[in-house]
C-alpha cells in the first residue's frame, strides 16, 4: 500500500528545490520527490514504461535548468499549480474516506492536472496517455513486483564456463524473460568500445518449447535508455524488412545500475544467430569480403549508406570525440585568478595547447555529458545535446557530488578547475604503454629502411580545423564484426544501435576497416612492432591500388577483406575516387584505438601506424598543388594541416 | 480585445494574467496592440521572480490578425518549444508568429497564450 505521508513528500520536494536553487515547491519537485522514494508508486510506473526514476528526474531537471545565484524570497512557497495539485489530491483522499493525503493521491493529481512540467516531460519520453497513467496509478500495488521471478538460466555449449554472468546481469535476464520457465544463454558476443554485455539467449516455455533466439544487451542504465529513445526516434523506420529490432521496452530494475534491452531477429528460423566475428575464423578473407559486399551493404544501403546527402563539415565536429578529453581538470573552489584561462566556444586550440599541469582554467557554458558518482567525476563537452559524439570533452575530477548536484544535459555556466592532464599527455602515455622501439616524441617515425610517416599524436591536430566534403546518412556508428550478425541463407543483420545517428557516411566503413585490421589482420601476427610495420607496408600498396602477394603470410592474406571494405567505401565517397575523406576518418579512428585499453597491444600498435600513414597519404596524395591556382584535387581544404 | 496569458513554470507556475485593450492595457498604435514583458515594474507583463529575464525582455504584439513574439535583444533570449526535440528549445531571432497554446520561454520562464477574445 502506498503509505508515504504528505509531510515526507514535502520534505523531499523542498530538498530538491534547494538542490536546483529554485526555492519554491512546484509540481516538478513533488514528482521528483515521489520518484526519489525507493519502491514508490511513481518509480514503479516509470519502470513499467521501461524508464528509471533517475532518468526521468534528470530529464525534468534538464528541461528546467538550475535557478540563478541570487535568492529572491526568504521562504519556500508553493506555486499556484502545486496548490491546485494538492487540492485535487485532498479531494481524492476525502473521496476515499481518508483525512491524510498519500503518495497515490498526489500522483493521480499530477496526472490529472496534466499541464504541469513533469507531465510534459513524461509525454516527451513517450508516456503520452494520461488516462492509462491514471489507471496504473489507481491499480498498481507497490509490493508485488519487487519479488524476483524464478527462471532457470542454463548455458549453451558455446558459452565459456569461466565467463560467468554477474548477479545483476542474471537479475535483468530473469526480469526480461518473465513468463518463460527457463532460458539458455547460448553465447556471449564481443561488444565494441562500450562496456556492454551482449548475449544470445533462447527462451524456453514450461512445455520445453523453444522460441527463436534473441540478443540481449546489458549496459549502464543511461546508455540503454538513450538507445531505446534513439531507436524509437531514428532507427525504427529506417530498417530493412529482415533485421534485428527492438520490440519490447527496456528492463531497468530500480535495484541495479544496469539495464537490458532485447533485439528480436525478424527471420522466423530456429538456428542460433552468429556474429561475424565468430564466423571469421572459418571463412576465407575473400569469403568475408564477398559477404560484406553482397549481403550486408545492399539491403541497408537504400535507407542508410546510399542516402548521399552532401555534407561539408569541419573535421572536429565529426571526429574530435574519438580522441581523449582535451583536458582533465581537478575541481577547484578557489577564486578565479586574473591570469586564469577561460575556455568557451569557439574553442581556440592554440590556447588549449599552451595549458599545462596546474594552470587554472574556467570552463564556460559546457554541457554535462555524464556524471560518475562513484569517481566524483563529471564529463563536459560542447554542443547542445548529450550525444556521445560531442566534441571537446573535458573531464572534471574531485567534484563533491554530495554538495553540488550535476545532471546530464545541464548547461554549466561556469566551472573552475586546475589542469591535471592534457590530451597531448594522454596520447603520449598511450603510445608509451605500447613500448615503442622508436622515439615517441619524434616528428617522423620510420616504417622501413627508406620511408617515414608523420607521428600521428603530434600531427593530427591541424586536421581538426580542415573541411571535408563528404556525404551524410544514417550511420550505425559502431560497425564492427561483433555487431554484424549472420542469419539464415547468409543474410545480414545489424544489432546495437546505441550510436546510430546522422553522420559522415564513410565513418561506418572506416570503423569496420579499423576493427578488421586490429582484431583480424593483426591477430594473425605476433603483435610486435616489426609485425605492425610489415602490415603497414602492405597497406601502402593497398592504398596505391597495387598488387599484394597474399601468399606471403596469413596476416597479409587477411588484408584481402580490407580491400573489399575499400570497394564498398568507394561507392560511398562523395566524389569518385576522392579518398581524402576516408583517410581523414582513418586518422581519428586509428588514434582512438591507440587509447583503447581493451584492444590488443599488437592491434593498437598497428592502428597507431595506420593513423600516421593516413596523415602521410593526405599530405602526399592529396596535397594542393602549390605551383598553380587549382584547388586541391577534391576541393578538400587541407591548407591548415599541411 | 482581451488576452489571457498563463505562466507555465517557475514560482508563479499556474498563474493566469489578463489584459484588455479597452481597459488601456499595453500600447496601441495604428491597429497594433503591444504588451511588453520584462523584470521592470513598468512592463505590462512584469515577471520579477526570474533573474534570467532582462528588464525589457520581449514584446507580444497583435498585428494584422496574428500574435507575434518579439525578442528585445535580451541577455538570455526568448525561445519556442521545439516539436522535434523537447529538450532543445528554438531561439527566437527578432520576431515569430505565436499561436494560442504554443509554449514560449522568456529567460527561464515558460508562458503561453491561453485565450483571445
Amino acid at each position: 500500500m502506498p503509505n508515504i505521508e504528505l509531510k515526507d513528500i514535502l520534505i523531499a520536494a523542498r530538498q530538491e528545490a534547494y538542490r536546483m536553487r529554485h526555492f519554491y515547491i512546484g509540481a516538478e519537485h513533488l514528482f521528483i520527490a515521489l520518484l526519489q522514494i525507493r519502491g514508490s508508486l511513481a518509480s514503479h510506473i516509470v519502470q513499467h514504461y521501461g524508464l528509471t526514476p533517475e532518468y526521468v528526474i534528470n530529464a525534468i531537471r534538464r528541461k528546467l535548468g538550475k535557478g540563478g545565484k541570487h535568492r529572491l524570497w526568504a521562504d519556500v512557497p508553493k506555486t499556484p499549480r502545486a496548490e491546485v495539485i494538492l487540492s485535487i489530491a485532498n479531494d481524492l483522499a476525502l473521496d476515499n474516506g481518508r483525512e491524510q493525503i498519500n503518495e497515490r493521491d498526489i500522483l493521480i493529481a499530477l496526472f490529472e492536472e496534466y499541464e504541469n512540467i513533469p507531465m510534459r516531460v513524461l509525454i516527451a519520453l513517450g508516456l503520452n496517455n494520461p488516462r492509462e497513467l491514471i489507471e496504473l496509478a489507481q491499480n498498481t500495488a507497490t509490493h508485488s513486483s519487487s519479488q524476483q521471478p524464478y527462471i532457470r538460466i542454463d548455458f549453451g555449449q558455446h558459452f565459456e564456463p569461466t565467463d560467468k554472468l554477474s548477479r545483476d546481469e542474471a537479475f535483468i535476464l530473469r526480469r526480461m524473460f518473465y513468463g518463460y520457465s527457463q532460458i539458455r544463454v547460448e553465447r556471449r558476443l564481443t561488444s565494441g568500445y562500450s562496456s556492454a554485455t551482449l548475449l544470445v539467449v533462447t527462451p524456453i516455455h514450461v512445455d520445453k518449447r523453444e522460441d527463436a533466439a534473441v540478443i540481449v544487451k546489458i549496459n549502464q542504465v543511461d546508455s540503454i535508455l538513450d538507445e531505446a529513445q534513439r531507436y524509437e526516434a531514428h532507427v525504427k523506420t529506417k530498417l530493412p524488412p529482415m533485421t534485428a529490432r527492438i520490440e519490447d521496452k527496456p528492463i531497468a530494475p530500480e535495484q541495479s545500475d544496469l539495464a537490458g534491452i532485447k533485439y528480436t531477429l525478424i527471420a522466423g528460423y530456429d538456428r542460433v544467430p552468429k556474429d561475424l566475428r565468430a564466423i571469421m575464423a572459418t571463412w576465407t578473407p575473400k569469403d568475408i569480403g564477398e559477404w560484406l559486399k553482397n549481403e550486408l551493404f545492399p539491403p541497408f544501403s537504400h535507407s542508410w549508406w546510399k542516402q548521399n546527402r552532401p555534407f561539408r563539415f569541419q573535421v572536429w565536429r565529426e571526429y574530435d570525440w574519438l580522441l581523449p578529453p582535451v583536458l582533465t581538470l581537478e575541481f577547484s573552489q578557489k577564486e578565479f585568478p586574473s591570469n586564469g584561462h577561460v575556455i568557451r566556444m569557439p574553442i581556440k586550440r592554440a590556447k588549449l595547447r599552451r595549458l599545462d599541469y596546474g594552470d587554472v582554467v574556467a570552463v564556460e557554458n559546457f554541457i554535462v555529458q555524464r556524471v560518475y558518482p562513484d569517481r566524483n567525476t563529471i564529463q563536459l563537452a560542447v554542443g547542445n545535446n548529450t550525444d556521445s559524439t560531442n566534441a571537446y570533452k573535458i573531464e572534471v575530477r574531485g567534484v563533491n557530488l554530495e554538495e553540488n548536484t550535476y545532471y546530464r544535459g545541464e548547461v554549466v555556466e561556469n566551472l573552475v578547475g586546475t589542469v591535471w592532464q592534457t590530451r597531448a599527455q594522454q596520447l603520449l602515455l598511450a603510445l608509451r604503454a605500447l613500448e615503442p622501439d622508436f622515439d615517441a616524441q619524434a616528428e617522423k617515425i620510420p616504417i622501413n629502411n627508406k620511408e617515414k610517416i608523420p607521428n600521428p599524436i603530434l600531427a593530427y591536430e591541424g586536421l581538426l580545423d580542415s573541411y571535408v566534403n563528404g556525404t551524410l546518412c544514417t550511420i550505425h556508428g559502431d560497425l564492427h564484426p561483433g555487431n554484424i550478425m549472420i542469419g539464415p541463407n547468409q543474410s545480414a543483420f545489424l544489432i546495437d544501435f546505441a550510436h546510430t545517428r546522422d553522420g559522415h557516411t564513410i565513418f561506418d566503413w572506416v570503423t569496420l576497416e579499423n576493427s578488421i585490421l586490429n582484431d583480424y589482420v593483426m591477430s594473425a601476427t605476433d603483435g610486435s612492432w616489426d609485425a605492425a610495420r610489415m602490415v603497414v607496408n602492405h597497406i601502402i600498396k593497398l592504398n596505391g591500388g597495387e598488387f599484394i602477394d597474399t601468399t606471403l603470410s596469413p596476416a597479409i592474406a587477411r588484408l584481402e577483406t580490407v580491400r573489399y571494405i575499400r570497394e564498398i567505401a568507394r561507392q560511398c565517397l562523395a566524389e569518385d575516387d576522392k579518398w581524402s575523406e576516408y583517410y581523414t576518418a582513418l586518422v581519428f579512428c586509428g588514434l582512438r584505438t591507440l587509447t583503447w585499453e581493451t584492444a590488443s597491444i599488437g592491434g593498437r600498435r598497428l592502428m597507431y601506424l595506420v593513423a600516421g600513414l593516413a596523415i602521410r597519404e593526405l599530405r602526399t596524395r592529396f596535397r594542393p598543388s602549390s605551383s598553380s591556382e587549382t584547388p586541391s584535387p577534391d576541393d578538400t581544404d587541407m591548407s591548415l594541416s599541411l | 480585445m482581451k488576452i489571457t496569458i498563463t505562466i507555465m513554470s517557475g514560482v508563479e507556475d499556474g498563474n493566469t494574467l489578463e489584459y484588455d485593450s479597452s481597459r488601456g492595457d499595453g500600447q496601441q498604435d495604428q491597429g497594433k496592440w503591444r504588451l511588453s514583458i520584462g523584470r521592470k515594474d513598468e512592463n505590462d507583463i512584469c515577471l520579477k521572480s526570474d533573474t534570467y529575464i532582462s528588464r525589457w525582455h520581449a514584446n507580444i504584439i497583435y498585428e494584422a490578425g496574428h500574435w507575434l513574439l518579439e525578442d528585445c535583444k535580451s541577455t538570455n533570449g526568448s525561445f519556442l518549444e521545439n516539436p522535434d526535440d523537447f529538450f532543445n528549445d528554438i531561439p527566437i531571432q527578432d520576431t515569430v508568429i505565436l499561436n494560442t497554446h504554443q509554449l514560449f520561454r522568456i529567460g527561464k520562464t515558460w508562458l503561453r497564450i491561453e485565450t483571445i477574445e
